[in-house]
């Protein structure tokens, strides 16, 4: 586990001491170099479950991928942000990739975390480089609203879970992951028992996020420059999705009844949202609130708790992220050319960017859940667990499926098909960086098709 | 003002809280809190400018009032009890009495209004000196009277934190500001007074680092309004990265130092089985929290509208030592993964 967390940690200084002329490859050819070697957490073939131990972090089947997908997001962040960087001080550019840096190793902490304290500080801790990426270098002044929205609606709900928490810690004495699993669970009076149980899921219902909590996402997300949108839509939201599936086990006998309203509202966000996205003229907020959908139906997964739900909801998870930060790009890509999110003023692009129109295929079909790309593995488990649990579910995850593909097709349509709007003369051919960027997203989604097993999570 | 009168304003400051911090009788107690009154005085007057006769003012009656109050229920528990220890109240009467006086002594709410305006009149130096130092000899003498009953200590602490928070809210003058954060970090203070007195100790050691190097960054920036924090980057730079996060501390996010106190205090909260309140001092303190961040957005996440060419001002070295700033940022900002070292230090 230190084999990375340290040169992570060492990529700051470096940062701060390389010259100018270096400043980006270097940042992005050390952080290559350390996404590789996070490569060998995917290795664990282990008795217990957790492997790469030591006192304070490990990692097992369920956090590995995710691990993973943090540390092989920070060269992606790198790449996608040094266009519109280039342009500022020096210093500055040396702040900013200070702060995605930061992310990762908060964000490796908080994966790794094997206590349930230690999760929450760095669960919080990921939120003030968040909330400075978004404020400082957000395009728009709306982005100051999205700052405090992103970071009082995630501490409203973080603040109960702390004290859930400390309840649990003085009722059982430890909160370490290995022994949780094996405590008795802690009784008291009904009512208290309750609101115990929903103050330890409502952080993460929040932070994933849950339908009628949600209203930060669109705003974060598109306020944020492209490097913040990439970390929040790929990695932030799994924070939400992996801290439930984490605590679940030990909220039990309780989950039957009380998760009722949470998986309804999960199914019912599926569809609301998805409806949204169709009437959207916003590109990210499209993208946005296409990631409120998907997460509505992992929460809805994680919430039922069967093995192969979870697994649905862990392999989502991470197709999601791939997925959706491969669009943040190529909704940046029209950015930077037009300087505008609106769908209208760009479109049928095919005519003026072929290649990019490949990459906005590909990762539209992803969107849609495609076979064979892990998307519709992760979609198609959940959908079956949800249908074991309630055959009821069908309708929603069905029309939320239709639904998906609807928007899917419509972003793809109407961002590429079509004729090209009169004032669009001509715009800069994609540069090679970002050939490279969108390569390094959906290879991986690509290539997973061929190994699922390494995203299983706890059935591999 | 002349260096024998300010030396000695200074030394009698000093020898007011050490009378108090030494005594056990009423008598006693009282004087140390009357010379460190008076001895601030001056130092509140220094600059002799109508706003800040009008605070010393108002802060000498408020004090007056419960410095009486003071004595009143010192001598009521001396002809009650037969004898002036203060550690001996166990009549309710007297150590409610002496719990308000000392809570109008400190600013708690509900008798916290003169804070802001007092505090608004003041130069930055001596605001500080209010805010940390003025606070600690009031807090000993609640803490050595030991009421049997908690209630009224929970009281006025959650009210503190909670109108602590909302106070803040409209301000734009950053000393009345401070005035509301000192509100609510009181608040904390005295609600886990009651239940472990080594960390309400633990809490304000910590509020007097973090307070000291904001007060010391608006010092060196000479900066008493929003207004004029967003020009910050254009005279010390620096300051624009370690002002927002020594804010944050001050809201308490972890993984800054000033989410010890905060979690430390809600884990002896859990422990006593006062959930409920341990939530509701939680989410208030987020009313708290909104305004920092506010200070924030208008020092660094932000440029000022106004020419910044135009307002370039000349960088001089900085008149006073700023290894203090140094010392008390670092601590504000890095000191968390240090806390079970300092909670081994705690006599519990």
């Amino acid at each position: 586990m230190l084999k990375i967390l340290i040169p992570s940690i060492l990529l700051l200084p470096s940062t701060w001491l390389t010259p100018q002329k270096y400043l980006w490859t270097t940042t992005l050819s050390y952080s290559l170099l350390i996404a590789s070697a996070s490569l060998m957490w995917l290795a664990t073939p282990s008795e217990t479950g957790w492997s790469f131990l030591n006192c304070l972090m490990a990692s097992d089947p369920i956090s590995t991928p995710l691990l993973v997908l943090t540390c092989w997001l920070l060269p992606l962040m790198v790449l996608a942000s040094q266009n519109h960087l280039m342009l500022e001080p020096i210093n500055r550019q040396r702040t900013f990739i200070s702060l995605l840096i930061s992310l990762q190793i908060f964000l490796i902490l908080a994966f790794s975390a094997t206590e349930l304290i230690m999760f929450y500080i760095m669960f919080e801790a990921t939120l003030i480089p968040t909330l400075i990426i978004i404020t400082r270098w957000g395009n728009q002044m709306e982005r100051l609203n999205a700052g405090t929205y992103f970071l009082f609606y995630t501490l409203a709900g973080s603040l109960p879970l702390l004290i859930a928490l400390l309840l649990l810690q003085n009722s059982t004495g430890t909160l370490s992951f290995f022994t949780i699993p094996y405590l008795p669970s802690t009784c008291s009076t009904p009512w208290a028992h309750k609101m115990w149980w929903t103050a330890c899921l409502l952080a993460f219902l929040i932070k994933m996020p849950l339908y009628g909590a949600h209203l930060w996402l669109p705003k974060a997300h598109v306020e944020a420059p492209i490097a913040g949108s990439m970390i929040l839509a790929a990695v932030l939201l799994k924070l939400g999705g992996y801290g439930m599936m984490r605590i679940l086990i030990i909220l039990d006998p309780l989950t039957k009844e009380l998760s009722y309203p949470f998986i309804i509202l999960a199914l019912w966000g599926v569809i609301m949202t998805g409806s949204i996205c169709l009437r959207q003229t916003d590109l990210k907020a499209l993208i946005a609130y296409s990631s409120v959908s998907h997460m509505g139906l992992v929460a809805a997964g994680i919430l039922i708790q069967t093995p192969w739900a979870f697994t649905g909801a862990l392999i989502l998870m991470i197709a999601h992220g791939l997925t959706s930060s491969a669009l943040f790009c190529l909704a940046n890509t029209n950015y930077e050319r037009t300087h505008s999110r609106t769908m209208i003023l760009a479109r049928g692009l095919q005519t003026l960017l072929p290649l990019t129109a490949v990459w906005w295929f590909i990762a539209t079909l992803a969107n849609l859940a495609l076979p064979p790309l892990p998307n519709l593995m992760g979609e198609l488990m959940i959908i079956t667990s949800l249908f074991n649990w309630s055959m009821w579910t069908l309708i929603l995850t069905g029309l939320g499926t239709l639904i998906t593909a609807g928007y899917s097709l419509y972003m793809f349509l109407m961002t590429q098909h079509g004729q090209l709007p009169h004032h669009l003369i001509s715009l800069n051919p994609p540069h090679s960086r970002e050939h490279l960027l969108l390569t390094l997203h959906l290879m991986p989604l690509l290539l997973l098709i061929l190994k699922p097993e390494l995203i299983w999570g706890w059935n591999a | 003002m002349a260096p024998p009168i300010y030396s000695a304003l200074i030394i009698s400051l000093g020898l007011g809280t050490t009378m108090t911090f030494a005594s056990t009788h009423w008598y006693l107690a009282w004087m140390g809190i009357e010379i460190n009154t008076l001895a601030i005085i001056p130092l509140m007057a220094q600059n002799h400018i109508p706003r800040a006769i009008e605070a010393t003012t108002k802060y000498f009656f408020v004090q007056a009032t419960a410095s009486a109050t003071l004595l009143f229920a010192g001598i009521s528990n001396a002809f009650l009890t037969g004898q002036w220890d203060i550690t001996y109240t166990p009549y309710t009467l007297t150590s409610t009495l002496i719990t308000l006086a000392l809570a109008m002594k400190i600013g708690l709410a509900p008798l916290h209004s003169w804070m802001p305006e007092v505090m608004q009149g003041l130069n930055l130096l001596t605001g500080l000196i209010l805010s940390t130092w003025q606070k600690l000899a009031p807090l000993y003498l609640i803490y050595q009277i030991q009421p049997n009953n908690p209630n009224i200590f929970i009281a006025l602490g959650l009210l503190s934190i909670i109108v602590g928070g909302w106070g803040g809210f409209n301000q734009v003058q950053l000393r009345k500001i401070l005035a509301y954060s000192s509100i609510a970090h009181l608040g904390w203070m005295i609600l886990i007074l009651s239940f472990s007195p080594p960390l309400a100790l633990l809490t304000i050691i910590i509020y007097i680092l973090m307070t000291f190097s904001l007060f010391s960054s608006f010092m060196l920036t000479r900066t008493t309004h929003i207004n004029s924090l967003s020009t910050t980057w254009a005279k010390i730079p620096i300051l624009t990265v370690s002002t927002p996060l020594i804010l944050l501390s001050l809201g308490g996010l972890p993984p800054l130092t000033g989410f010890m106190p905060k979690w430390m205090i809600l884990q002896e909260l859990t422990k006593q089985s006062l959930c409920p309140l341990a939530t509701m001092a939680a989410l208030s303190s987020l009313f708290s929290l909104y305004f920092y961040l506010r200070l924030s957005y208008a020092m660094t996440l932000t440029m000022p509208p106004n020419n910044p060419a135009g307002t370039l001002p000349w960088r001089l070295n900085p008149r006073h030592n700023t290894l203090p700033l140094a010392l008390t940022t670092t601590s504000t900002i890095c000191l968390l993964p240090m806390t079970p070292a300092i909670m081994s230090l705690m006599p519990f």
